[in-house]
């Protein structure tokens, strides 16, 4: 008994590998938010005139607006002047070229391959990104052959400032809502990346995410561009350290999809969630939205969402240009006193315009899993197309799943389908696997695995095996 | 604030249908052409085994402004939920269906479904469905279901192809889209009100 309690606290303990800390030297800036610290970041980052206002126009809409309030969440009050908006590893002035030890040890840590010759030729290009600043971007002589720019934003802001002039804040508007104002205000650092015209990437792009310091909050944007005929595979992966407060993590993600280009862009994200008492975690909220601007574009979302105490996210996309199409596979895990609200937007303008949804939830201990999501179809979306698909798997029954579609038809021509359903893992699967040797823990793994797998099979293969294993830790502790 | 847990969602002053131990609901509504109408109708489950059955039909035109609102809440266990609503909006027509089903926690073997579809029968309508599932208890088997969508143009040519007009045809269609939500003796009330909708 003793040792079956010992082998439990392991696991509770042993459950969030990622939750380390870095010991770096630290460049952090006071606390709280004003026009003096939003300068003072624009200084810190040297950045240009132009840059400064806009982060100054954002601040003063951010101010005006209200915090909302109609997502299914316990949202705690975020005082926004107790957080230290800019936190940066401080710079060896000996050897500036190179990464510090102590940073590089931490991507290796968390199996980000920083190296290019330790990586598996033409695999993975990554921005790493360690509180407010991106720390190393990998293959960028590779990229750059080809004319891809793929480098922190920034950089994209000193050395190509007419590309990020034109696309930012095209997609995603500076006062589209609270947070994304908030991250336009104050946003730290982030991905760039531009495809031009008929350029085919050669390997995936990565950025990866990473929050260090205490008591503060990360505001990173990645702004996509492929131009015309292009092709990005992109992911994103992401943690943090377990800590007792809450951390604020507030994202804005733009991609412009020009004619026939395509992107597919793929998410596991694996923020601290907490613990199992709900202590700690990372508030994410986060603004992802796609425009399919020509004719024949296509983006489509993969994300796995297991980590976080709370995610407000709703990767959307507006198809714009005729016959564009986009898709979103989610799976959303939420354990002990998780809570998500996510879902996405299909917004159809253009004719022709197709959509599918597949929306994974999963629910266990005392969290509570919302999908949402809204499409529309416009007056001129002739022959337009959307299918839904919403499930949700209960394992427990303190946990909540809802699920609040919003479908909007202005279209005779349109076709929309929306279906959703709420289950549990029955007792007779357990049984039947019971019978055969299987323990439940083990069982309940291969039921959701086999749940998610329509979403899992999306994934780059880099992320898959990632993406299983997470499945499964996640839910460690919920039957039985 | 936030709804993270369960609130009960029925406010006090609400005029409530409550379905208590072993009872059975029918529930029939339909809106005709020319009505808009408010139909803001709240089923509280509060007896085991309680069971509830809902159609609603709607047909509606230029200036219409037809708003459905229906909560199912079940409260207590083993009961069951039957939601089927469906409707044809031509131009200038206005709908917004807002069907809620929440399981409170220990409503334990409920079942709960609901489906809404509707036809956009011409330009300028506008249809807005939001079917939206709150579920606090685990052994539950709920489903929802809407779709938004148009007459079948291969029905109407099989039709055509047989001798029937282009309008009949069209009439014929909508008649068996609306059948399972026609209650019994209204259906020539129904048939004649197709013929005032725009062709």
């Amino acid at each position: 008994m003793d040792k079956d309690q010992h082998i439990i606290e392991e696991f509770t303990r042993g459950e969030y590998k990622e939750g380390f800390v870095t010991e770096v030297e630290q460049e952090l800036i006071p606390k709280g938010l004003n026009e003096e610290i939003i300068r003072l970041i624009s200084r810190r980052k040297e950045e240009p005139a132009w840059l400064l206002e806009f982060r100054l126009d954002a601040f003063r809409k951010w101010q005006k607006m209200e915090e909302p309030s109609w997502a299914h969440l316990d949202l705690p009050r975020i005082d926004y002047q107790d957080i230290i908006y800019y936190a940066a590893p401080r710079q060896d002035k000996d050897r500036p070229k190179e990464i510090d030890p102590a940073l590089a040890e931490t991507f290796e840590k968390l199996g980000i391959p920083l190296h290019e010759r330790e990586a598996l030729a033409g695999v993975v290009a990554v921005d790493a990104v360690f509180d407010s600043v991106s720390v190393k971007t990998t293959f960028r002589q590779t990229l750059e052959e080809k004319g891809i720019i793929f480098c922190s934003f920034s950089e994209a802001v000193r050395e190509h400032p007419e590309l990020v002039r034109k696309y930012l804040a095209s997609v995603v508007p500076a006062s589209d809502n609270y947070f994304a104002a908030l991250n336009s205000a104050v946003f730290s650092d982030g991905s760039f990346c531009y495809i031009p015209k008929g350029v085919r990437c050669p390997m995936e792009l990565s950025s990866y995410f990473r929050i260090n310091a205490r008591g503060t909050g990360q505001f990173e944007r990645t702004l996509i561009v492929a131009d015309e005929g292009s092709y990005v595979s992109y992911m994103e992966g992401c943690t943090a350290p377990m800590r007792d407060e809450q951390q604020l993590h507030a994202a804005v993600v733009e991609i412009v999809v020009e004619k026939d280009a395509d992107v597919k862009y793929s998410t596991v994200q694996n923020w601290y969630p907490g613990d199992a008492e709900g202590r700690g975690g990372i508030l994410n909220l986060v603004t992802k939205r796609g425009l399919c601007k020509g004719s024949g574009s296509h983006l489509s979302w993969t994300q796995v969402e297991t980590g976080s105490a709370i995610t407000w996210k709703y990767p959307s996309t507006i198809l714009k240009g005729d016959y564009s199409a986009s898709e979103f596979y989610s799976v959303a895990v939420t354990n002990h006193h998780q809570q998500a609200d996510t879902g996405t937007k299909m917004i159809h303008l253009g004719r022709g315009t197709r959509s599918r949804i597949v929306s994974k939830g999963i629910s266990a201990g005392q969290s509570q899993n919302s999908y949402r999501g809204l499409v529309r179809m416009a007056p001129g979306a002739l022959q337009a197309r959307n299918y839904s698909q919403c499930d949700s798997l209960l394992v427990g029954s303190a946990c909540g799943a809802h699920t609040f579609p919003d479908i909007q038809s202005s279209c005779p021509g349109a076709v929309v389908e929306h279906e959703a359903t709420t289950s549990k893992i029955s007792e007779d699967q357990l049984f039947y696997c019971a019978q055969r040797g299987i323990a439940p823990e083990e069982a309940v793994g291969l039921i959701v695995n086999g749940y998610a797998r329509e979403v899992l099979s999306r994934l780059p293969m880099e992320f898959a095996v990632e993406a299983q294993k997470l499945l499964q830790v996640s839910l460690e502790g919920a039957v039985g | 604030m936030g709804h993270g847990k369960y609130l009960d969602p029925i406010p006090a002053e609400k005029q409530v249908v409550t379905v208590g131990s072993g009872e059975r609901l029918e529930f029939s509504y339909v809106i005709l052409p020319g009505e808009s109408r408010e139909l803001d109708l709240v089923i509280d489950l509060v007896g085991e085994g309680a069971e509830v059955d809902v159609k609603c039909l709607y047909l509606s035109r230029n200036g219409d402004r037809v708003r459905i609102r229906i909560l199912v809440h079940h409260r207590a266990p083993g009961c069951h939920s039957h939601q089927l609503v469906c409707g044809i909006a031509a131009t200038g027509a206005d709908v917004r269906f807002d069907g809620r089903i929440v399981v409170a926690p220990g409503a334990q073997q409920t079942e709960a479904y609901q489906e809404n579809h509707n036809i956009l029968l011409s330009e300028g309508a506008r249809v807005e469905t939001l079917p939206s599932l709150e579920i606090y208890a685990d052994d539950v088997k709920c489903s929802h279901g809407a779709t938004v969508g148009q007459l079948d143009a291969d029905a109407l040519f099989y039709m055509r192809s047989r001798g029937i007009s282009e309008a009949e045809a069209k009439r014929l269609q909508m008649l068996s889209f609306l059948s399972p939500v026609i209650p019994a003796g209204r259906e020539e009330e129904v048939t004649a009100a197709l013929f005032s909708l725009p062709s």
